[in-house]
């Protein structure tokens, strides 16, 4: 008698371990080399769910949050989309992968059993390396936003991105440092984050590539709050500029102290620099500082951008919360254009799937992210056979005044 | 390394080693007289930065009504916390207390983070404390050069109450025998309070000292400063106040000096491999207890 | 006379366990009294429930005439009762001076007086006075325990077991300093396993039995008896 019943149980835990796995009948194979054949998850009823996997909390949090409110606002603006005669609403599943790699992926498995389609996110590019395989052997495609790291791509047929890279955004600085005439550079950088390690890198082949040279390559650990040991070596080096890909958090701190130190060198920056608590933070001692951008909310070229900049801003404003989360004030962020921008990509995907026979799933969404091209905020989206944006254009922004001033536009030579 | 460098690293690592001590008081006498550890310690370091937030931000106030504001007002938490938290535990076994602290330390960070949210709030300047000077070619901040002196004074001061003043025995006596200063006629509660006084004091004092010069605050701000110090008090053996001082002072110089030589990653693993060491060769820390009295 | 302490149906339990069931005792002003029993009579617990430290389940202790039951610690001292607990207690990180001075803590005064008396009654203690208390031999902190309980002028001295773990000659000079005290009209309250030494110097005593008194007289009385010879006195039939 035990024996059959361990048998039936036995049977239905593996009859029910088949049924599991996002209700599909198509079971995928495994894959080995890159792209993984996933089954993904089927588009049912008539909501479509998408995943903003971004940092609200940790040190990421200031720009994760204002990467969400563009995702949010696009959500409000283009909250349907109709494929194949029904109406399916948008609606947006948010979580916090706390700018931490281990978090990120939690937050991205609670996400997939959630029964998102399609992934909006990271700012950060080590939390979106770390979460990439998730979302691809669940056969969920991610649209990164600000990351710039070329790792989040690379190899991940399912991960795509908005933004430029940052091979491209340290030849950029590297560009504008040498054209400032700065011949010596210190770099600054985060051990263990793959932004800031990866962009210094890439800064300093470049600049060295174009005759400068790097007297101080200083590294300091996450949530440092302490700069001085480092910036006494950096100023013992006395270079031209101060290089620091760094993130928001580090910023408030660092600018602050390397005045306090005597450092008076130029201090550039990269994209995560373009926020106001920056400003707010570290008051003049973040006077001069210049930076890359994706984005600038008076670059009047752009009709799409001029009407996304008015609607967000009316945005920002129609709710107080709302401008406590992008810092205090009603600046339009870079990283919330880029945000923007991800919706639309994965809202045109959407679109394109209208006429397709058979079941629609987040595979399909990947395969119709392929082809999509649209004008975006930031410029034309479409994406490359890695998946990254192709985009050849940074805003280098400067703080006069206590405020963002654009100067111009660089590429990378 | 050239001298200027090497005299501008020695003040760095003091200053933020001044800071640290003031921290690990806090931990020692509340330890001494409590036989708790107050995890919550590094939080209310952390909380006292925000009071600092909303008196010069959200009210305005100038520097010196703020001041006294946040000091009067970390002593507040403090008390209020013994009160709540730990005075209901004082019977119960010791895990009881020290889970009870753990769960304050959560508390408050989640408060923090619910009230104030977890991006970073910019920290007030203190226009004459952020002043950049420079003595000979060393350039520093205002703030970061008067940090060890106060921290001095401060802890001349505290070795003068303790040793001779009638609180200060009291405070002595009660760490070592509750039942017996009540029967000196000593009202435990109140040398219990006046301690959490002095160490959330001190705490402010630190908090005020450490943020003007790194002015970003975040709720978790006070989670790894707070347990550098509580490690700075078991080196200098828990009780000791000299002895916190002397970790205190040990642990920033260290770190300094590490990140100095380019090894920022392990300017934090040498704090906790010193914890290490001294649970394993010397855990009564180096001034700690050594047991006095015969039946 | 009158009473300085009576005491009526005192019931102390620890945890369910009825230590003292229901005790009645009086100190009259000015005498040394006694309470002898054998260890775990709740002796220990009767001194403790009218210093304050420990709470009783009921009972009504009355010190000169107001009602002390459930008042804290601090403020019995203030009325006038010191307890030397068991076992010395003295601080053993504070000097043997700063311990004396920890006994007058409650008071404002000069202490100038009080320290010469309690040195002219100790005066190994004085040749100490710089010595942290905790390096000083058992009946060294006796003296010190004693001295100290002495610092805040009290008017009722109770002891708890002061022989306990000391050399028979140191015991004695024990027995007459409490003598001396009671001299100068300090009202003594001893509980002691020694029954011998305490009922020789005792005015009244009381016998305890696992929490309840069985037999009351003077020192004198209880000393001669025969069934207390027998039970605390060592002596056999």
């Amino acid at each position: 008698m035990k024996k059959v019943f361990a048998l039936a149980l036995a049977s239905v835990m593996t009859l029910s371990l088949a049924a599991c796995g996002g209700g599909n009948d198509a079971q995928g194979e495994a894959g080995n080399e890159g792209g993984a054949a996933a089954a993904g998850t089927a588009i049912s009823g008539d909501t479509i769910s998408i995943g903003v996997f971004e940092p609200t909390t940790g040190e990421n949090g200031g720009g994760g949050m204002q990467e969400v409110l563009g995702i949010r606002y696009a959500n409000q603006v283009a909250p349907t989309v109709d494929i194949n005669g029904t109406t399916y609403n948008i609606k947006l599943v948010e979580v916090d992968n706390q700018s931490d790699k281990t978090a990120a992926v939690t937050a991205a498995q609670s996400l997939i059993s959630s029964g998102v389609v399609g992934v909006i996110g990271s700012y950060g590019s080590g939390v979106a390396i770390a979460a990439g395989q998730t979302f691809a052997d669940a056969g969920v495609p991610a649209i990164g936003c600000s990351c710039t790291n070329p790792q989040v791509t690379l190899g991940n047929d399912f991960y795509f991105r908005t933004c430029f890279l940052d091979p491209f955004q340290g030849t950029v600085m590297a560009s504008y440092a040498i054209d400032q005439g700065y011949q010596t550079a210190a770099l600054i950088s985060q051990n263990g984050d793959d932004y800031s390690t990866g962009l210094a890198a890439f800064f300093k082949q470049a600049f060295e590539g174009m005759g400068g040279t790097i007297v101080a390559d200083e590294t300091y650990q996450t949530n440092e709050s302490d700069f001085n040991a480092i910036l006494t070596s950096v100023k013992t080096a006395n270079p031209d500029c101060v290089f620091i890909p760094s993130s928001i958090a580090t910023a408030t701190l660092i600018l602050p102290q390397a005045k306090a130190n005597g450092i008076t060198a130029q201090i550039i920056a990269s994209d995560t620099w373009e926020n106001e608590s920056i400003i707010k933070a570290a008051g003049d001692a973040a006077e001069g500082v210049a930076f890359s951008t994706f984005f600038d909310e008076n670059d009047e070229a752009n009709p799409i951008a001029k009407e996304f900049v008015t609607g967000f801003k009316e945005y920002l404003n129609s709710d107080s919360q709302n401008l406590t989360l992008n810092g205090g004030t009603d600046g339009v962020a870079a990283v919330s254009a880029l945000g923007y921008d991800a919706y639309m990509a994965m809202h045109n995907a959407l679109q394109a799937l209208d006429g397709t026979e058979g079941e629609l799933t987040s595979v399909s969404i990947r395969d119709a992210l392929v082809d999509v091209a649209f004008d975006g905020v930031t410029g034309s989206i479409s994406f490359d056979e890695n998946g990254d944006a192709k985009k050849n254009v940074a805003y280098i922004k400067q703080v006069k005044d206590g405020k963002f001033e654009f100067l111009k536009t660089q590429s990378a030579e | 390394m050239t001298s200027t460098s090497f005299l501008q690293y020695c003040l760095a690592g003091v200053s933020i080693g001044g800071i640290y001590a003031l921290i690990a008081i806090g931990y020692t006498m509340v330890y001494g007289i409590l036989r708790l550890i107050n995890f919550a310690h590094g939080d209310i370091f952390m909380m006292a930065a925000y009071f600092m937030i909303f008196a010069m931000v959200d009210f305005a106030l100038p520097w010196y009504v703020s001041i006294v504001l946040v000091l009067a007002a970390t002593v507040a938490l403090g008390v209020l916390i013994e009160k709540a938290a730990y005075k209901p535990l004082r019977s119960a076994p010791r895990m009881s207390i020290m889970i009870s602290a753990i769960g304050v330390s959560y508390l408050l960070q989640n408060l923090a983070t619910y009230l104030f949210s977890a991006l970073p709030k910019g920290y007030p300047s203190i226009a004459f404390l952020t002043k950049t000077i420079t003595i000979g070619s060393i350039s520093t901040s205002v703030v970061t050069f008067i940090t060890p002196i106060l921290t001095i004074v401060f802890v001349v001061l505290l070795m003068q109450l303790i040793n001779h003043t009638k609180i200060g025995m009291a405070m002595r006596a009660v760490s070592k025998d509750f039942e017996t200063s009540q029967l000196m006629g000593i009202k435990i509660n109140r040398v219990i309070s006046f301690t959490f006084v002095i160490g959330c004091f001190l705490a402010a004092v630190g908090s005020i000292l450490y943020f003007t010069p790194r002015p970003s605050v975040y709720p978790l701000a006070g989670s790894l400063p707070g347990l550098k110090c509580f490690i700075a008090a078991v080196f200098g053996g828990i009780g000791s106040i000299p002895g916190a001082v002397l970790g205190g002072f040990l642990i920033g110089l260290s770190e300094t000096f590490i990140k100095a030589a380019g090894y920022s990653e392990f300017s934090d693993v040498f704090t906790f491999i010193l914890l290490i060491v001294v649970l394993l060769f010397r855990p009564t820390g180096l001034f700690g207890e050594k047991i006095t009295e015969k039946v | 006379m009158s009473n300085i302490l009576e005491i009526k149906n005192l019931v102390v339990s620890y945890g369910g366990i009825e230590a003292v069931k229901g005790i009645d005792m009086i100190v009259p002003e000015g005498e040394i009294v006694t309470l002898i029993g054998a260890n775990g009579a709740g002796k220990s617990t009767t001194l403790k429930s009218i210093a304050g430290l420990v709470k009783p389940r009921q009972a009504s202790i009355q010190f000169k005439g107001q009602e002390i039951v459930g008042k804290t610690p601090d403020f019995i001292v203030s009325q006038g009762i010191t307890l030397v607990p068991e076992g010395r207690r003295v601080f053993p990180n504070l000097t043997v001076m700063e311990n004396l001075r920890i006994g007058a803590y409650l008071r404002k005064d000069n202490l100038k007086d009080d320290l010469e008396y309690v040195f002219s009654l100790f005066p190994r203690l004085k040749e100490r006075e710089w010595q942290m208390a905790g390096t000083l031999s058992g009946g060294e902190q006796q003296m010190l325990a004693v001295g100290r309980a002495l610092m805040s002028r009290p008017k009722l001295i109770m002891m708890d077991e002061p022989s306990l773990g000391l050399a028979p000659l140191v015991v004695k000079d024990i027995f007459t300093i409490i003598q001396t005290i009671n001299e100068q009209g300090i009202t003594v309250l001893l509980i002691e396993q020694n029954a011998n030494m305490a009922l020789k110097v005792a005015h009244k005593a009381y016998v305890i039995e696992t929490g309840k008194i069985t037999m009351e007289g003077t020192g004198a009385e209880l000393l001669a008896n025969e069934e207390i010879k027998e039970a605390y006195l060592g002596k056999t039939k």
